[in-house]
């Protein structure tokens, strides 16, 4: 503001006591616009160098999902204001920082209830209250993340306040106590501080925090063309409804018989084999050294030369099904004759729902009968909203969710309170849990017995995944230098090394591989069969005792995500 | 009054226990290829399970005909029955049952006077044979129809048959596989519980390992107290003994195990092991 004399041309410092619903929206613009600027450098803080559950990019795509539809608004009441952004960070949450980060906003709007301009007096209230829904949104609090920053941030702005601070001193104040936080997060969590970052949340809330100040300040122009803040039109969510899959199994074909007689035949890996290369109503019986394989298969001459790698084959018969019409001889039999099999998703009153990743992994949650599938998108964690649109698709009214990952499990629980419906997440952290969940769901169960089912099931599966770092970081007692391999057990990242399939056995070693005799391996999407099926053969090598098999999960970023039962 | 007491042969009760308990079993045949036997007289489980092993064919089954029946029907009332109970695998699993009112209804005017009740079991093997000894064992005793029948219904209807196979691909094959279809499609390999309700397969769960089913099966078992009758249908030993070991997590006493037939294998498969639950009236 200039204040002109006739004589003089006095300039004074900026001051600003009151704002209403325009200046809060341009104010939150321009906050949004600067975090979206630095989100690339506070992805970068991430601990964990594995590029999904990137805090930047959720914390930046829940604000873009928070102004979508005030960015053009020429509401001038703050109330109206906040509550819209509120609302829509909420739906655009992605990710545990997007849902603490939506939580505060709404904390923010519910301060500024009833007003449609507001003091510095009027903020300090806000930010408190964004701070108590803030670590209310987290079932544990932990001090040294953004709860702190936002919690010191709200004191600052109620210090502030109280001295009769205008909003821009105040917004000056709450954004050096911002930074005092956020410096002092790694003296509060030691992982910080052996990794050498600050907490990611922490500085994404306090990037928002400097924008907003840097616009107060007129440093900043306030994004006034739509263009420059245009945010996408929301996608429509992933989520599918599975109506069922209808399959016929006909008779097409050959119908391949023979008797293979050889050494250490295994009989689960041959018909997983047949099944693989395309074989139909396959039955392999028998023992370690003879056993009789059928199948029906458009290619006999494949099914053959394998059984012929495997030992040596007797009694072949080949016939040509469509020349044949199969004929059951008996007489009243033919009334129960295999009837052709329709999958059809079962008559169940619950539905299911799981976050994937990976079209190998897709097919086989479709082929576990899930509802809805929600991709993860970019960072591979979906919005609030997508998870809720997928539960209100639903035909049931009692929901169960799989998030299958520790940062959306936070998202899925907001969902709970979103709909009318009955909604349980099973806290499911990797894909094999959830596999593991939906293997446990007892048709004849009830909806609360089922969530207590899956949930214990969960507790059954071990996860291991096989990876490259994206960055170098010391975690724990492992040095990760970036390009490196690393294997995480569980969560936790507990080798490194360069050469994957040492660091693929050394992670096998860790989880105590001996305690288990089945396991799975999805192989990722740059990551090939044959890679796989050498990989599974030099496991199997060092741990007789281990059933393996390999599935194709397509997964991205995980070259191998394995489970231990 | 002299009761009499017909059943087939997927009740699985042993040749030697029938003799003694003066059942009358009426078999199914299993074929392979064009070669026929009858369903535990020609064929035994550890002939059946090697003929699956060694045959190219593999195996297919057909229920009795109605003559089989009218041929035991009369025979047992020329003998002197003054009744006949028959007790028969679940009429949406065979015709078996269809067969026995066939012939029934068949018999000449002078046969028809003597009462003869049919009994759709709506289960198989050891979810019914110990029923059928029961009845057996109150017809010995001198019980009337009615009572015997009554008695039988009501055990039937405490009974909970539970089966781990290896593999969904013979009931697939069967054409039986009724809601058991649910499971089909899941990609990974697990060894499927499976039930029956209302004479008709149902899924239960999907364990990923032999080991997995056969606890789960102890904890379902534990949950069915008190237990009046139980008893273990086996395609071998091995997966027979596994499972009375897991069951001793849940069930102290001695089970009793039989053996799966000719016609069960075909529709099962190799490694299937069931229980078979009484609970308590």
């Amino acid at each position: 503001m200039q204040e002109q004399s006739p004589r003089r041309i006095r300039i004074r410092a900026r001051r600003i006591s009151v704002f209403d619903g325009q200046d809060l929206k341009k104010a939150i613009l321009a906050g949004a616009a600067w975090l979206e600027e630095h989100r690339d450098s506070i992805n970068a803080l991430n601990v964990f160098p594995v590029p999904d559950g990137d805090t930047g990019s959720n914390m930046s795509a829940t604000m873009k999902s928070a102004i979508r539809n005030i960015a053009t608004s020429d509401e001038t009441s703050a109330t109206v204001i906040a509550s819209k952004i509120a609302h829509d960070a909420l739906l655009g949450a992605r990710g545990n920082s997007g849902v603490i980060l939506s939580q505060t906003l709404r904390g923010l709007a519910a301060g500024l209830e009833k007003k449609s301009t507001f003091t510095s007096q009027d903020l300090a209230i806000a930010l408190q209250e964004a701070s108590r829904l803030a670590y209310r949104a987290v079932i544990k609090p932990v001090e040294g993340t953004i709860l702190t920053v936002v919690r010191e941030a709200a004191e600052a702005a109620t210090q502030s306040a109280e001295k009769g601070d205008d909003l821009v001193a105040q917004m000056q104040e709450v954004v050096a106590a911002a930074r005092r936080a956020v410096a002092r997060t790694p003296e509060l969590l030691p992982l910080l501080k052996q990794a050498g970052v600050v907490d990611a949340g922490g500085q994404g809330f306090c990037t928002l925090l400097e924008g907003i100040l840097r616009y107060i300040r007129g440093e900043a122009n306030a994004p006034s063309s739509p263009a420059e803040n245009i945010v996408k039109v929301q996608k429509e969510p992933e989520a599918r409804t599975m109506k069922g899959r209808v399959t016929i199994e006909e008779e097409f074909g050959y119908e391949v018989v023979f008797l293979l007689r050889g050494e250490k035949l295994d009989v689960e890996t041959i018909r997983q084999t047949i099944i693989d290369m395309g074989g139909v109503s396959t039955v392999v019986a028998g023992d370690e050294k003879m056993l009789k394989v059928h199948t029906h298969t458009l290619t006999p001459g494949k099914i053959l030369d394998y059984g012929v790698s495997l030992g040596s084959l007797l009694d072949i018969n080949i016939e040509n099904l469509q020349e044949q019409s199969l004929t059951y001889a008996a007489e009243s039999e033919a009334e129960h004759a295999a009837e052709a099999v329709q999958e059809t998703a079962p008559v169940t009153q619950i539905a299911t729902i799981a976050v994937v990743s990976g079209a190998g992994f897709e097919k086989v949650y479709q082929g576990l009968h899930v509802n809805a599938i929600v991709a993860g998108g970019q960072t591979m964690n979906p919005s609030i909203e997508e998870l809720l649109s997928a539960v209100d698709a639903q035909p049931t009214n009692q929901v169960i969710i799989l998030p299958n990952n520790s940062n959306v499990i936070l998202s899925a629980q907001q969902v709970v309170d979103l709909t009318p419906k009955e909604v349980y997440v099973v806290p499911s952290k990797t894909l094999p849990q959830g596999i593991a969940a939906l293997l446990s769901f007892n048709f004849e169960a009830d909806f609360t017995t089922n969530c207590q089912h899956m949930t214990e099931a969960i507790k059954y599966i071990q996860t291991a995944e096989i990876t490259m770092a994206v960055r170098s970081v010391h975690i724990g007692s492992v040095r990760v230098r970036e390009g490196d391999f690393i294997g995480v057990v569980n969560g936790d990242l507990v080798v490194a090394g360069q050469d994957i399939t040492r660091v693929l056995h050394d992670t096998l070693q860790r989880m105590n591989i001996g305690d288990y005799e089945l396991l799975t391996l999805y192989y990722g999407e740059n990551v090939t069969h044959e890679e796989a099926r050498q990989t599974a053969k030099s496991i199997k090598e060092r741990h007789s005792h281990l059933e393996i098999e390999i599935v194709d999960g397509g997964q991205p970023y995980y070259a191998y995500i394995i489970s231990a039962e | 009054m002299v009761v009499r007491i017909v059943t087939d042969s997927t009740a699985d009760i042993p040749v030697v226990q029938a003799e003694a308990l003066n059942i009358t079993i009426v078999p199914l045949t299993v074929f392979f290829g064009d070669d026929a036997y009858l369903d535990n007289i020609e064929l035994d489980n550890a002939a059946f399970y090697k003929k699956l092993q060694e045959s190219k064919d593999l195996p297919r089954t057909s229920q009795p005909s109605p003559a089989a029946f009218e041929e035991a029907f009369t025979r047992l009332i020329n003998k002197g029955a003054d009744a006949i109970l028959s007790v028969h695998l679940s009429s949406k699993l065979s015709g078996t049952y269809q067969s026995a009112c066939t012939a029934r209804d068949a018999l000449p005017e002078n046969l028809k006077k003597i009462p003869i009740e049919i009994v759709d079991s709506q289960s198989i093997s050891v979810g019914m044979s110990y029923p059928v000894m029961e009845a057996a064992r109150k017809a010995q005793s001198g019980a009337g129809l009615e009572e015997i029948k009554a008695h039988l219904l009501d055990q039937l209807a405490r009974t909970r048959i539970l089966a781990v196979l290896d593999t969904l691909e013979f009931v697939k094959r069967g054409g039986r596989i009724g809601g058991a279809r649910a499971l089909l499609g899941n990609m990974l390999s697990f060894k499927p519980i499976i039930s029956l309700k209302d004479g008709e397969v149902i899924p239960l769960e999907q364990p990923r390992t032999r080991n997995k089913a056969y606890v789960r099966l102890a904890q379902l078992v534990g949950e069915m107290e008190p237990i009046e009758y139980i008893a273990i249908a086996e395609a071998s030993d091995e997966v027979g003994q596994q499972l009375a070991q897991a069951l001793k997590a849940t069930y102290s006493g001695e089970i009793p195990i039989y053996k799966l037939g000719g016609v069960l294998g075909t529709h099962t498969g190799p490694g299937t092991a069931a229980v078979s639950v009484v609970t308590a009236g």
